[in-house]
């Protein structure tokens, strides 16, 4: 019967202390599809590429956008990565946000789109994010794709 | 060489052997029978002729030759030569060229000055089973003149139009021949921005012959042929709107070469068998300058530099007694031929704002910035080093029964090649307002092709002795044309591979990105024609007169084609099948001292299938092939005692033909007259000559270049007066 309380106790004790380490970011690859509010009308660009990329301490990240397109008819589409990203891990998930920063694209920062107001969030395989670019609103809902290489 | 020489200087100072030097006559044909009796229509012009004619280039054989066309245009490496439907304007020739026996393998040589030829003859018709490779349309043979010819020694001068010079002179010494020709001219078209001529031409061939029996059996002989030319060239005229403009553009045109071909030849003469050998050494060295757009702008030049060397090896056997009815002649061929080509394309300021920077921007939305290029020049380096090696096993009997003959051969052809291309593109770019410095940027290309065919190459003819005079043939046989790859085409690669992977590197995707061949598909296959002949051959005393009527059938047939759009580049491609249907005659007719002659072709060469993506062309005419060549000459010699004068009038003429595939730009036929008047004495003579005399206008070449078209117009009326002079 003591054995019995005691084994309980310490399986209580282990859960503790698993619940209580927060999640660590982790270099990942997503797709998944963007959505561009342009001209108040939602424009989607599917199968798109997003990768991760947290800093070595944990605290920032970067994330690029491949090959996304922000007008419908538009003929070409451009990577763009967004830096300085700010991290915040819990137990269950790594939460993104940014109040401003200036992406780099073409060769350079490109302050026309402009990020401001990132919002987002990693959990378990999942990565969601909002932001606009400039005065396009623009958000990406997206599954892992597989692991980034080292 | 170098063994032939010093056994020649050996032998030199021995007295010459009349009855060695006559017992053994190597001819440059490799067939078993005589001229006359050759089942495919043949024509040959003897140092009278070509002197009459003044031929003496390949040029000059246009429309002498029925079917034959060869248009005067670009420079000495150009050698275009159209032959019964067949025939583009790149790489390799439908018409083989032979000299003393020995091939001439690049095209580049072909085009030189003669000095010392004895006849030029021209077999048509496919001879691939005898002659193999590049001879689907027929073989022009020179046979120079042979120490055997007895004692020559001969010079002559002409001057005339355009500061022309031509100086030339024949030499024979013991078992030597040595003959040579300068010449020189100022050109004749004006590039109208340089104000200067575009087309100068500077040019020196060389010949020497030797030739001995070293016994009744064998007989040895070496014959050597070099020029070396400077010119100019290209003179190339744009097209606007239905109206020819005046050659002008800024960027350097000329083109030099250094080219030699020594062969080594023997005859064994054996009981039961006579062999004949024929080894050569051929190296060619040009440098071509190209303002490849055409223009006064800046846009992009070319430059080609071909450093090559080539070794052929020939045995043949045939029967001693050449008499007997049944004549075999078996054979091995091999060659091969390293070439080492360098042919860096430069855009300049002009040409990276139109071709390349106008293109990239037009995708790229406004607001977002632009691209820029800073350097003046944006060089494309693009090195290829080309095996080519081919080797072949053939068999020709000839069999007499009683008025007929009948030929039967087979050729077993294997031919190979290996590209190994080295190009790098390098520039500088920055994209506005991004970046904020010039990035260096470079794209390299590098790897190799591959690729061999085998082609079994046969042939039936049959003759038939109708009576002393008339002889009627007929012949089927297959030929082919090898294969090769698009060396021209890389700066469009480089191009379009730059430009993408500039943007990829910028994170920019074109929609449409632009797209060129890969490397994998430079490679273009042999071209293949089965050809069936018919034909009579009449021969009297006074009268000579040879018809013929064909028709072949081509399969991938190799074209020149430019691709859509801005490109830069020109490619040869397969263009399914054609046909051609044609007939051909030519009349001499020599009473005393008249003589006229008729050469005529008449030739209907239509693609079958030919789709090339964007149209079908079936049922076109094939582009640049004449559907008419004549030539018609008549004259008379004037004498008294030992001295004369002869008169000659001669008119050539080559059209209709199609200038592209769509068929919507005609070339008509037109007769360009020719003359000549000689004062003849003994040991010398004075003559004017004239080339088309009355000026007629016209076109030689057509071509686009970045989407605009061009024309090259025939040459002017030319006057040369000149002497020769027996020593």
């Amino acid at each position: 019967m003591l054995f019995a309380a005691l084994a309980a106790m310490s399986l209580i004790a282990c859960g503790k202390i698993e619940s209580e380490t927060p999640v660590v970011p982790q270099e990942s690859d997503y797709q998944g599809t963007v959505t561009v509010i342009y001209e108040g009308a939602p424009f989607d660009n599917e199968n798109i590429e997003v990768n991760f990329t947290p800093a070595e301490d944990g605290k920032t990240a970067t994330i690029t956008i491949y090959q996304i397109r922000f007008v419908p008819r538009m003929p070409v589409t451009v990577d763009v990565t967004i830096p300085n990203v700010e991290l915040q891990s819990t137990t269950e998930k790594v939460l993104l946000s940014c109040e401003r920063t200036i992406p780099l694209a073409m060769g350079g920062e490109f302050p026309r789109y402009t990020v401001t107001n990132l919002q987002g969030e990693i959990v378990n395989n999942e990565l969601n994010f909002s932001l606009n670019f400039g005065d396009s609103p623009t958000s990406f809902k997206g599954e892992v794709k597989r692991a980034a290489a080292n | 060489m170098l063994t032939t020489f010093f056994i020649s200087l050996l032998t030199a100072a021995s007295p010459v052997c009349d009855t060695l030097l006559q017992a053994a006559t190597v001819t440059a044909l490799k067939e078993s029978v005589s001229v006359e009796r050759l089942p495919s229509p043949v024509t040959v012009l003897r140092e009278a002729e070509l002197q009459s004619s003044n031929t003496y280039r390949h040029n000059r054989l246009s429309g002498q030759v029925p079917g034959l066309y060869i248009p005067e245009y670009g420079a000495s490496l150009t050698s275009t030569i159209y032959m019964r439907g067949l025939g583009s304007r790149m790489e390799n020739p439908v018409m083989g060229l032979y000299l003393d026996g020995i091939p001439v393998l690049d095209k580049n040589a072909y085009d030189f000055d003669w000095e010392g030829i004895r006849n030029a003859t021209v077999l048509r018709g496919p001879q691939g089973t005898l002659y193999g490779r590049n001879a689907m349309g027929g073989v022009l043979a020179l046979q120079s003149l042979s120490p055997a010819d007895g004692m020559r020694r001969s010079f002559h001068l002409e001057y005339g139009s355009a500061n022309t010079l031509r100086a030339g002179g024949i030499y024979t010494l013991g078992h030597h021949v040595l003959s040579a020709q300068y010449r020189h001219g100022d050109g004749f078209f004006l590039n109208e921005y340089k104000g200067s001529n575009c087309d100068p031409y500077d040019g020196l061939s060389l010949h020497w012959k030797w030739e001995q029996g070293l016994s009744e059996r064998l007989f040895l002989g070496n014959t050597f042929w070099a020029s070396l030319s400077r010119e100019g060239g290209f003179a190339y005229g744009p097209w606007k709107d239905g109206v020819q403009h005046p050659v002008s553009y800024n960027d350097e045109g000329s083109y030099g070469r250094i080219s030699v071909v020594d062969g080594v030849y023997a005859r064994l003469r054996a009981e039961r068998f006579t062999a004949d050998a024929a080894a050569s050494l051929q190296f060619l060295a040009d440098d071509m300058h190209m303002d490849q757009d055409y223009t006064a702008d800046n846009v992009f030049t070319l430059q080609q530099r071909q450093l090559s060397g080539a070794g052929t090896l020939e045995v043949r056997i045939s029967r001693a007694d050449t008499e007997a009815a049944w004549q075999p002649k078996t054979g091995f061929f091999a060659l091969y031929k390293l070439n080492h080509l360098v042919a860096p394309v430069t855009f300049k300021r002009d040409g990276i704002e139109r071709l390349i920077l106008n293109n990239a921007n037009k995708n790229i939305p406004a607001d977002i910035g632009y691209l820029t290029i800073p350097d003046e020049q944006f060089p494309v380096h693009s090195d290829f080093l080309i095996g080519t090696w081919n080797a072949a096993l053939f068999h020709e009997s000839v069999l007499t029964v009683g008025n007929w003959q009948f030929t039967a051969g087979l050729r077993l052809d294997y031919e190979g090649a290996r590209m190994d291309f080295d190009c790098l593109a390098q520039l500088h770019y920055r994209f506005v307002p991004t970046m904020k410095a010039d990035k260096p940027f470079s794209v390299p290309y590098r790897g190799h092709q591959n690729h061999g065919r085998l082609e079994l190459l046969p042939k039936f003819a049959a003759l038939y002795q109708a009576n002393a005079s008339l002889t009627l043939y007929t012949t089927v046989a297959k030929g082919y044309r090898a294969g090769g790859f698009n060396t021209q085409i890389f700066s469009d690669i480089l191009q379009n591979m730059t430009m993408n992977a500039m943007m990829k590197d910028l994170g920019v995707y074109l929609d449409r990105p632009n797209v060129s061949v890969s490397a994998e598909h430079t490679e273009y296959d042999p071209e293949t024609a089965w050809n069936f002949e018919l034909g009579a051959r009449l021969r009297r005393t006074d009268f000579r007169a040879e018809l013929s009527a064909y028709y072949i059938a081509v399969s991938k047939q190799q074209l020149t084609v430019f691709p859509p759009g801005l490109s830069t580049g020109r490619m040869m491609t397969n263009a399914g099948r054609s046909r051609s249907i044609g007939a051909e005659a030519e009349l001499d007719w020599t009473p005393g001292d008249f003589r006229a002659h008729v050469s005529w072709a008449w030739c209907d060469s239509r693609f079958v299938r030919y789709d090339d993506g964007n149209h079908d062309y079936a049922g076109r005419f094939v582009p640049y092939v004449p559907r008419h060549t004549l030539y018609l000459s008549a004259g008379y010699s004037f004498h008294w005692g030992t001295r004369r004068i002869d008169l000659d009038l001669a008119a050539r003429g080559a059209g209709s033909f199609y200038w592209n595939e769509e068929n919507t730009l005609r070339e008509p036929f037109r007769l360009r007259p020719d003359a000549r008047v000689a004062l003849v004495f003994p040991k010398w003579e004075l003559y004017v000559r004239a080339e088309n005399l009355t000026g007629t206008p016209g076109h030689s070449f057509y071509f686009k270049s970045v989407g605009n078209e061009f024309f090259a117009d025939v040459k002017p009326r030319t006057i040369l007066t000149g002497i020769s002079i027996k020593l």
